[in-house]
């Protein structure tokens, strides 16, 4: 029996005291053991895993990019103009990845800071790969990086 | 992991810890090690995070940071180690487990195999999302990389151009990380990662060491265990969101005020080590804020069970420590963080229609009840009901040494839970969709916090009369 409890009969073995929090404990170990086996699970998925995550693959795209932009200040941002998808909610869908693909870009090319606007001097244009890319009015493609990635610079 | 990426936790955990124990009010309360160590270790992740943000202020995000860091570092020994040596030999109190015979040996094996479970499914986590999950490197990694990449220009990571990347948030985690780097010397994915592992575990520590200090160890070992097996709690922690963060801080605001409501009336440093760690919490994330009045609040309505003047005595005591913190959010709200969207976004009259339309409030209703219910579901069964079964098995222990903090922190977690009903009927502008999407989050923030209520309210296996095979009395 331990310190705080003093071996009475009514919490003595086989006592409904000492079952009820025999199962008590119980309890809680099986919650943890079933949380331990989806632990396991998931490390072990993990372990065979080669490939690179999404946003790594995604950043690579990027590095020259950033390269090429000013170090710091503010630069456009060009995506996809059309939300392709049949019904509204592949639209949604569709319009939900252009946004992904936009927090990417900027996440890739920080300190700058994208916008989704065309008023800048730099714009980047982040299209479906192998898409033409299309050139804003009054401005110049600076540098095509390949893969939908272009620079576009305002004319003079 | 680079030397310099382990140099970074080292020092941080370090320099808390010490100037935890340099703190410490030994006459009243004897040093305990590990409570000392997970304290300190909160308390050294947050003081981190304040002092870049203040070196950035002046300096910039430089790499001069972390040498004067480690001088800081010297100067905290130095002083603890001034304290040491003039500590009285004689303790009047001690923080210890009254229960203090050694935990039961089922219990501990089952507790170390969780953590190292929950450790093996965080780096399953990590390798599956090195970036996080999308909150995290849309907001905490993008801001953190915005600062470190930017040089002199780092306050450009504050711009209003970006609202959705929330630039008003508060800098607990997008500094930390910043700090890491610093350390590294280049941007490294082990940053945000260690981040992320150090306040996760953290919170298992803590949680546990203040357990086995205030009620029993195996009192303790039962509390980790539910934490560790809290599927969303690990899961989440590896995601790098600032919820797991900011519910450290939580609990150790309530762990302080515990160890106040214990030894408050020789020492008012809890409760001045409480104030700090709520100003830590309002420093992780713009739910601190709400965290601070619910704190004051019930705070002043233990004045109903302890009587006004220990009222006041505690409520001095943590403004004290909330002060320093207070001033730091505030300058950071005034200087830097564009405004709140949310808040920008909000007109009188849509709020006035939301706060009078009743489906908003069934609505919210409705889903606070069913996450609840359904938190920490792991296949065998929720964490809720799990608990509530533990607490009919065990039964509540009627200790009259912590009837205040017990009412403080239970009205304190409910005004929370009000508190976010409130924001959500009055506030959201896609109320389902925000429910789902974070209803959650803000149940996991308590989560730790509960639980330490849970297990200081509820009788230990000892007390309960249940002997565990390998347990050794005092």
């Amino acid at each position: 029996m331990s310190a705080g409890a003093p071996d009475l009969p009514e919490n003595g073995p086989g006592s409904w005291a000492v079952i009820r929090t025999r199962l008590g404990v119980a309890l809680v170990l099986l919650y943890a053991l079933a949380s331990g086996a989806a632990w396991l699970k998931l490390a072990a998925s993990a372990t065979g895993r080669s490939t690179p995550d999404e946003i790594s693959t995604y950043e690579r795209r990027f590095r020259e990019v950033r390269s090429a932009l000013p170090a710091q200040g503010v630069v456009g941002y060009l995506g996809r103009t059309d939300s392709a998808g049949r019904t509204p909610a592949e639209r949604e869908a569709s319009s939900l990845l252009d946004f992904k693909h936009y927090l990417l870009a900027q996440y890739a090319l920080a300190p700058v800071v994208l916008i989704e606007s065309t008023e800048p001097d730099f714009v980047v244009g982040n299209f479906d790969p192998g898409r033409a890319p299309s050139t804003p009015a009054g401005f110049r493609i600076q540098r095509d990086f390949g893969n939908g990635l272009v620079l576009f610079r305002r004319s003079p | 992991m680079t030397p310099g990426l382990g140099l970074s936790l080292l020092v941080s955990v370090t320099t808390g810890v010490l100037l935890i124990r340099w703190v410490w009010p030994d006459t009243t309360a004897a040093w305990w090690w590990p409570l000392g160590t997970a304290l300190g270790a909160a308390f050294g992740l947050g003081l981190s995070s304040v002092l870049l943000y203040l070196w950035m202020l002046v300096f910039g995000p430089t790499r001069g940071f972390p040498v004067a860091e480690g001088c800081l570092l010297a100067l905290v020994t130095a002083m603890a180690l001034v304290r040491l040596r003039r500590a009285p030999k004689a303790v009047t109190a001690r923080v210890r487990p009254e229960h203090p015979g050694r935990p039961s040996g089922l219990l501990a094996g089952a507790a170390g195999l969780a953590l190292a479970a929950a450790g093996a499914a965080f780096l399953g986590q990590l390798r599956r999302q090195p970036h996080g999950e999308w909150d995290a490197w849309m907001n905490w990694d993008l801001r953190a990389r915005m600062i470190f990449r930017g040089g002199e220009g780092w306050q450009a990571a504050f711009s209003n151009l970006i609202p959705w990347s929330h630039p008003d948030y508060p800098l607990m985690v997008q500094s930390l990380v910043v700090r890491s780097w610093l350390y590294a010397g280049g941007e490294t994915l082990g940053g945000p990662a260690l981040v992320a592992a150090a306040f996760t575990f953290g919170t298992v520590a803590l949680l546990g060491a203040a357990l086995a200090a205030l009620r029993s160890a195996s009192q303790g070992l039962v509390a980790a265990l539910v934490l560790l097996s809290t599927p969303f709690f690990i899961v989440h922690g590896a995601s790098f969101y600032g919820d797991v963060p900011v519910g450290l801080f939580l609990l150790a605001t309530f762990v302080c005020l515990a160890l106040d409501g214990r030894y408050g009336e020789a020492t008012r440093r809890f409760a001045v080590l409480a104030g700090a760690a709520a100003g830590f919490a309002m420093w992780t994330k713009n739910e601190g804020l709400t965290f601070v009045p619910a704190i004051g609040a019930g705070l002043l309505l233990s004045g109903l069970v302890s009587g006004w003047p220990a009222a006041r005595r505690r409520l001095t005591a943590f403004g004290l420590g909330l002060i320093p913190m207070l001033l730091v959010a505030a300058s950071f709200k005034l200087r830097l963080a564009p405004r709140n969207d949310l808040l920008a976004t909000l007109g009188i009259e849509r709020t006035i229609d939301w706060l009078t339309d009743p489906r908003r409030y069934y609505l919210t209703l409705r889903e606070f009840i069913s996450h609840l219910a359904t938190f920490g579901f792991n296949g065998f069964g929720s964490a809720t009901w799990l608990l509530l079964a533990y607490l009919l098995a065990m039964g509540i222990a009627r200790r009259e040494v912590d009837r205040v903090w017990t009412r403080m922190a239970a009205v304190v977690l409910v005004l929370m839970l009000a508190g976010h009903y409130v924001v959500f009927v009055a506030m959201a502008y896609d109320l389902p969709r925000l429910l789902n999407s974070s209803l959650d989050r803000l149940l996991l923030q308590l989560w730790p916090s509960a639980l330490f209520l849970l297990f200081m309210a509820v009788r230990t296996p000892e007390e309960a009369g249940f002997s565990l095979r390998g347990a050794k009395p005092a």
